[in-house]
Formats: structure tokens, sequence, C-alpha cells
């Protein structure tokens, strides 16, 4: 019997390090009635949206006085709604305090991620209608500059994810449904683009997103983003299509 | 040179077990060695289909773990000379398939000069499942004409892509198969399923072939009979079809265009 050829075995451990992409979830109040108010809302459209992504509570904008907000309370109804917060962001000393003893982790300025925004600052105003809106994007600290460019040339399926960081993503296969392609520039998908597209990840609100076929689950730029609930425009729906900002805040559609 | 086949699917029910009996035993038929090996453990359904579960002593596992060795866990085919199966354990769970167990059973087999080694893949996307395809040189992908189903197949591809011996050690990928199973033209032509066109366009992937929905299989498995060899049906010639694709031939898809019933057929009836 000819021998086994022996494959060279992996070291059991390896580090490298990794731009985890996630979800910022902005905290505007700490009050439990507002926070649940809106949460419900703003899940209540597209409730398996997120499919268990990392996020980071942002804690900046709370007032410096804000009691500490029900931390475990509040990561499991994210995490009932597929996202998996682990840690707080830019918190005040008693926030981190408390935020620790939940079992998240203090970070302090990071690189924003693409940001939600949890809850308005209370009283809640009137609940938006959940699957037009994008919400207002953190202006990021300093958006990285688009330099490196990613070319993938085989079709992204359900489950995958590709990032580029710092530069734009070009895709040359379909973009299936449930899989995401994540760039800190813009994205171009010259093939069905069926998945989701998170354009500006890192808060670079003039990054676009090109595709020959619209058929988006999401489409995000800087944070921004839009769902498909309703479909979109006929002139841009399995059509080419231009993906952009206006007003940082807007996301538009337009033919290609 | 063995040829190691995985059939998947990722969504469970969708006839990855009729399939490996079936593309196991039109192998065999060709007049190659072939073994089939059920991968889903702690559940056995192979054996039921291949009608040899009444001779089952020693499984996968007991080979894994050293109680038995290969010769007297394979067992050896009723209906076709160089077929044998190696069937699942229903009494352990799946953790008892370890890589370098799950290898050195496969290096065995191909040492006994077998041709061919169809993989029987559990359902999900998990250590099973994992097992089933890490050391593919073939897939077959079974997918159903319904969204959830496309979409599983779609995710298990990406696994394929990722977690396959060939792909971590940089080799050429391996090969991918479509194969469409439990399709109604008629339901596909009314629009109430996908049609293959449509799973093909989602998956790109070449398409191997199109099986169509019959209650001849539930009735060859309830006979303990895989259902390619029900002669002269439907299903066993797609299945027939499917395998002189695999080996390279060319054969137009049978099966997959609805006709609506002509004058005669619906004054007397008939299928
Ligand atoms: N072409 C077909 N026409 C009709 N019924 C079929 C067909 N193929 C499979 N079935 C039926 O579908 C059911 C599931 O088949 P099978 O056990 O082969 O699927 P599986 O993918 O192996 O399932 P699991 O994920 O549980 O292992 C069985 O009842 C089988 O008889
Ligand atoms: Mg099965």
């Amino acid at each position: 019997m000819p021998r086994r050829r022996e494959p060279r075995p992996a070291p059991a451990l390896e580090l490298k390090t990794t731009r985890l992409a996630g979800i910022q979830v902005i905290l505007n109040s700490a009050e439990h009635a507002a926070l649940d108010t809106h949460i419900s809302t703003l899940f209540a459209a597209t409730p398996d949206f997120f499919g268990g992504e990392p996020a980071v509570f942002e804690c900046g904008r709370l007032p410096a006085d804000a009691p500490s907000p029900d931390w475990g309370w509040l990561a499991q109804e994210l995490k009932s709604r597929g996202l998996n917060p682990f840690a707080v962001q830019n918190a005040s000393a008693e926030l981190a305090a408390s935020a620790r003893q939940a079992g998240l982790l203090v970070l302090n300025d990071v690189a924003p991620a693409p940001a939600i925004v949890a809850a308005e600052a209370a009283p809640a105003p009137e609940p938006e209608p959940v699957a037009e809106p994008a919400s207002a994007a953190e202006p990021a600290a300093e958006p990285a500059a688009a330099s490196a460019t990613r070319i993938i040339d085989k079709p992204l399926r359900s489950g995958q994810r590709v990032y580029a960081a710092g530069g734009d993503i070009v895709v040359l296969a379909a973009v299936n449904p449930g899989a995401e392609v994540i760039a800190d520039g813009s994205i171009h998908v010259y093939a069905p683009l069926k998945g989701k597209a998170l354009a500006g990840a890192r808060g670079d609100t003039s990054a676009r997103i090109f595709t020959t076929y619209l058929e988006a689950e999401l489409v995000s730029i800087a944070g921004v983003y839009r769902t498909f609930e309703t479909a979109p425009d006929a002139a841009v729906a399995k059509k080419p299509a231009q993906i952009r900002l206006a007003d940082t805040s807007q996301i538009v559609i337009e033919p290609l | 040179m063995t040829t190691i086949i995985t059939v998947t699917s990722g969504k469970g029910g969708v006839g990855k077990t009729t399939t490996s009996a079936s593309i196991a035993s039109g192998l065999a038929l060709r007049g190659f060695k072939t073994a089939v090996i059920d991968f889903d453990v702690g559940l056995r359904n192979l054996d039921l289909i291949m009608g040899c579960e009444r001779r089952v002593v020693y499984d996968f596992v007991n080979v894994i773990q050293g109680d038995a060795n290969l010769h007297q866990a394979l067992i050896k085919d009723k209906h076709c000379d160089n077929l044998f199966v190696l069937p699942a354990s229903q009494t352990r769970d799946k953790d008892a398939l370890t890589e370098e167990g799950v290898e050195k059973v496969l290096k065995e087999l191909e040492h006994q000069g077998f041709d061919y080694i169809v993989c029987d893949s559990p359902a999900g996307i998990e250590h099973g499942a994992v097992m089933a395809l890490t050391f593919a040189d073939e897939a077959i992908v079974v997918t159903n004409p319904e969204v959830s189903s496309v979409r599983d197949s779609d995710r298990i591809l990406g696994i394929i892509q990722s977690k396959s011996r060939r792909a971590i050690e940089g080799r050429e990928p391996v090969k991918e198969h479509l194969l469409v199973t439990r399709y109604s033209p008629k339901r596909a032509h009314e629009g109430e399923m996908l049609t293959y066109t449509d799973i093909q366009e989602l998956l790109r992937i070449p398409l191997l072939g199109v099986i169509p929905e019959s209650e001849a299989v539930l009735q060859a498995s309830n006979q303990g009979i895989p259902a390619i060899h029900q002669k002269g049906t439907p299903v066993a010639d797609a299945y027939q079809d499917a395998i002189a694709r695999f080996l390279g031939e060319e054969h137009p898809l049978r099966f997959v265009e609805y006709e609506k019933p002509g004058l005669i057929k619906r004054l007397f009836g008939g299928k």
C-alpha cells in the first residue's frame, strides 16, 4: 500500500488582524419606553433583515447626564431581530462601567461602522414608515482614502460577504440574495445585484453603487439605507441603475 | 483514479438520498466500481432506500473508530455487482465524523480500486454536511423548484467554494453540477413553481438534469429499490440521462415541457 501523503499540518492557532464590518446602533435616548417603541417600529416591516451582524452601541449622542440604558434588555431586543451587539463606543465612564457589567466591550474612537439610528431623541416622534427611509449617518471621522480596488469575478452566494477596505469593489458576477458586498468606496456590479450592497461603509457620502441589473435586498451609502419591501421604480427595477446620496441623507436611485 | 462525488443541497428533504442511490446505481450499471456512503449520522436512510437495512452490522462510524474494518462494513448491493453501501450509524452523533477518520476511509476505498465514491450528505450546513463535501472532487447540488431550496443550494455552493479541500489547498475547484428534482412541468408552466431555467439563472452552474416529480419514487423507496431501476418510468430515464451527462455524453432534456392534455386523453383519462 502506498504511503499516504500527509498534508502539512496547519498550526492550531493563527492570529491575523481583521476589520469587522458591522452595524452602529446610535443611541439618542436611554429611556426604556422610547427605545422600546422605536425598536418595534424600526424593525416591524423587516424583522429578518439583519442576519446576525455584529453591532456596536454608539453613545456619543446621549446627553451627558443620561442614565444607563438597560443594556441587557437592549442587547436582547436587538439580538432577537438579528443584530448582535457586542460593544459600546464613545461612552461616558458611567455608561462604560454599566456596559462592562452587562458583558459588553468598551471601545473608544474606533472607525465608525455603518450607522442606524436606534432611537430618536425622546420624546419619540411620529413613527416613520420603515421600509423606505433611511437614517442619518454619523459624519465620518476620517473617510478612508479610496485607493485599493477589489475585483471579484465569481458569483457571491447566499451567506458570503466581501469587504473592500479603503477602496472600491468591482463585481463581475451575480450578487445573489443573501450575499453582501461592502466597500469603503463605491460598488460596481456588472451583473444582477440581488443581495445587499453597502457602499461608503466608513462614512464616505460620495460613494455610489452601480449595477447593470438592480434587484437588491438592500442598498446603503454611508449608513443611509433603503430596503425594497416596496419595489423600486419601474425605470430602475431589474435595470441598470445608479444609487447615490443626495444631501447626505437621501438615497437616490436613477437609471444608468 | 477515484472520483469522489458529493450529493448535497443545504435544504432537507429535497431528494439527496434518492439521488445518491440512483446515481451510485447508475454508475455501477455502467461498469464502474462504486461505493455510496451515508453521511447522515444519526438518521440512517440510505440503507432503506438501497434495500439493505437488514444486512447492516457495522457502519461508517465503526470503521472510523476502528471497531470494524471497511471490508466488514461494506454491504454489497443486491442489484449491481460492483456497488457497495457504507451505511450510517443511527446511534452516534455527527461529531463522530472526524476529518481524519473520513479521510482515512476514503483513502482506503481509493486503494481498493473504487472508481467512484458517492457521498450522501445530510441536510444543513453544519458539521455532517461539511464533512461530506470536504473531500469532494465533484458535487451534485440537488435543488427543488422553490425559492428556499434554491437559496440553500446557493449557500452550500459558497461553502463548497470555501471549505472543500480543493478550495483550501488552492487546487482546481470542485466541479459543480445542478440537479433539479421533484420537477413538475405543469406547475412550473403555471407559475406555481420556479422553472429549471430560473433556477439555473440564479445558481449559474451547469445543469446535470431535471428529475420529474413522480409517485414512482415513493414506491421505489418503499420497496428498497433505487428509482433508477424502475425501468420505463420518467424518473428512471431522467436519472439515466443525468448519468450519461455526468460521463460527458450529450442528451437533450426530457420531461421538462408541459403539454396540455389532448382531446383523447381528456376523454379517456390516463396520464
Ligand atoms: N422525483 C421525486 N418525485 C417524488 N418524490 C420524491 C422525488 N425525489 C424524492 N422524493 C421524495 O422526497 C422525500 C425526500 O427524499 P430524500 O430522502 O431522497 O431527500 P433527502 O434530501 O435525502 O432528505 P434529508 O435531507 O432528510 O436527507 C422522500 O419521501 C422521497 O420519496
Ligand atoms: Mg437523505
